[in-house]
């Protein structure tokens, strides 16, 4: 069922992919086609297409230095990829090359405009240490998008309350916890009410019993309906949570459908070895 | 010692200006360098470089020789100062003095800045951009604080050396402590006390600028401290 939500096409997986929608399809919120990156001779993504409808929970899994961190990445383009298409929400991110034979976004506005439609959790938080929580969270709202400072902090205080730390909004990040510092950079990621959330292994840096509040805050996420594409190593969670599975090895998609059927009985061989470390 | 008390009051005075002068070549030397810091570590060498010949020379030269250049040097173009309605400003040597004073400071902070700058954690920088951030609302807003932040304690170095520094202004007729100390020296012989007095002059002076920088630094970085609540 959950299949029919999301829409992969790469050659390799073509054939399997059900592609049947009754009525109104529910739009693509990210649309990533024949991605590749490269980072000087070292080929990273090797063509990876994936869509993201609204509402879609994915979760990039694969070992370390497959793809998945950089295939993120060039969704808001903190990486710019080498070559492909990118559509976020109606836009498509034009990609030109400059002299120098580099691919360049063609206009730097929208590749501003389009990260506001994206909030991203990192790995290692990326708090911005001289604010206090409150203003890590109402920075980007009030400075970016021009909203009153007074209802964002009102809304800031809603977002921290959501995820446990309201009463931590006046502490700097250095006296948090990793668990409470991710949770935070999370309300930050959720104030700019983004179309569409992107997680780059956020709890990979946390200390083992902290993981547990930080994938509660990211499970409560996901339930409100949000679209998000999640790199995790986290099997149980992406399991749990996910409604499309994506096995990166790489710098191809190896393996794709649902949890059930990458957790049940993948077809790639890669896949399960892979797999069969976590359980 | 009566030497001393007698002239206290011109002391005090002398003290006037070399607070003066230094306060205000650090505060313009500040704002010229916070915008040259930036431009400094610009990837486009049509901007980087100037910026860096600028503070080569200034770093790479001696102060004296900067204020030699500056007052004594402009007098060699007192024709082109007239015409541009500049001379009046070139024939001051406080003027003089606190131009060199202010060029030298803005070399050595731009490079103190641009250490600052480039030693904020990449990660914060990449969370701004992935909030929409760029350009002057990125620096304003994220590099630039923190990187004040990170260069503060070296920067409060760089306005001590440049209060002592300022001493070298009277040599170009500036009445500051080391000036009038000069004076009072060769009149009446009592090179030691006067010096003495002067350099308790300096000591006090600098007790002060360390203080209001360390409060500075202490607001500055309330981020770090441990917790209170």
């Amino acid at each position: 069922m959950q299949e029919t939500s999301v829409v992969l096409i790469t050659a390799k997986n073509l054939g399997k992919v059900n592609n049947t929608t009754e009525h109104e399809p529910p739009q693509a919120a990210v649309r990533i086609k024949d991605l590749y990156k490269y980072f000087g001779s070292l080929q990273v993504l090797k063509g990876v297409s994936l869509t993201a409808r609204e509402g879609d929970v994915i979760a990039l899994i694969g070992s370390s230095g497959s793809g998945k961190s950089t295939l993120l990445r060039c969704i808001n383009l903190l990486e710019i990829p080498t070559s492909g298409e990118i559509h976020v929400g109606e836009e498509h991110i034009r990609l030109v090359n400059n002299r120098r034979k580099q691919t360049v976004p063609a206009e730097h506005r929208q590749v501003d405009r389009v990260r506001t439609k994206l909030g991203m959790v990192f790995q290692h938080f990326n708090l911005w240490s001289h604010m206090t929580v409150l203003e890590n969270v109402i920075e980007a709202p009030v400075h970016v998008l021009k909203k009153p400072r007074k209802e964002e902090r009102q809304k800031a205080m809603g977002h921290l309350e959501k995820v446990g730390i309201a009463d931590r909004a006046h502490y700097y990040p250095a006296h948090l916890s990793g668990g409470q510092k991710q949770r935070a950079a999370i309300a930050r990621a959720l104030a700019m009410e983004p179309d569409v959330m992107l997680f780059d292994e956020p709890t990979s840096a946390l200390d083992p019993e902290l993981v547990g509040e930080v994938l509660r805050v990211i499970q409560d996420i996901a339930k409100e309906g949000r679209t998000m594409i999640m790199a995790t190593h986290e099997m149980g969670f992406a399991r749990e949570v996910a409604s499309h599975v994506i096995f990166l090895h790489d710098g191809i998609i190896e393996d794709e459908g649902a949890p059930e059927y990458i957790f049940r009985k993948p077809a790639s061989e890669r896949c399960r070895t892979f797999l069969s470390r976590f359980f | 010692m009566e030497i001393i008390v007698e002239n206290i009051p011109r002391f005090l005075n002398a003290a006037w200006v070399t607070i003066q002068i230094t306060a205000i070549s650090v505060f313009i030397g500040f704002c010229m360098a916070i915008p040259l810091s930036v431009i400094r570590v610009s990837i486009r060498k049509i901007f980087s470089w100037p910026v860096y010949a600028f503070t080569f020379y200034f770093r790479g030269t001696p102060l004296l020789v900067q204020i030699f250049l500056i007052y004594y040097g402009s007098g060699q173009f007192q024709e082109q100062l007239n015409a541009v309605g500049l001379w009046y400003l070139f024939q001051s040597p406080w003027f003089c003095a606190v131009l060199s004073l202010t060029l030298n400071t803005a070399a050595y902070s731009t490079e103190i800045f641009r250490g600052g700058i480039q030693g904020v954690p990449s990660g914060e920088i990449e969370a701004a951009r992935a909030c929409g951030m760029s350009g002057v609302l990125l620096y304003w807003r994220i590099i630039i604080p923190r990187a004040i932040r990170i260069a503060w304690p070296a920067y409060t170095n760089e306005v001590i050396f440049l209060l002592q520094a300022s001493s070298l202004v009277s040599i170009i007729t500036v009445m500051d402590i080391t000036g009038v100390a000069g004076e009072i020296a060769t009149r009446s012989f009592a090179f030691y006390e006067t010096y003495l007095f002067a350099a308790g002059l300096y000591l006090v002076i600098v007790y002060g600028v360390l203080w209001l920088f360390r409060r500075i630094e202490n607001r500055l970085n309330a981020y770090l401290r441990a917790e209170s609540a």
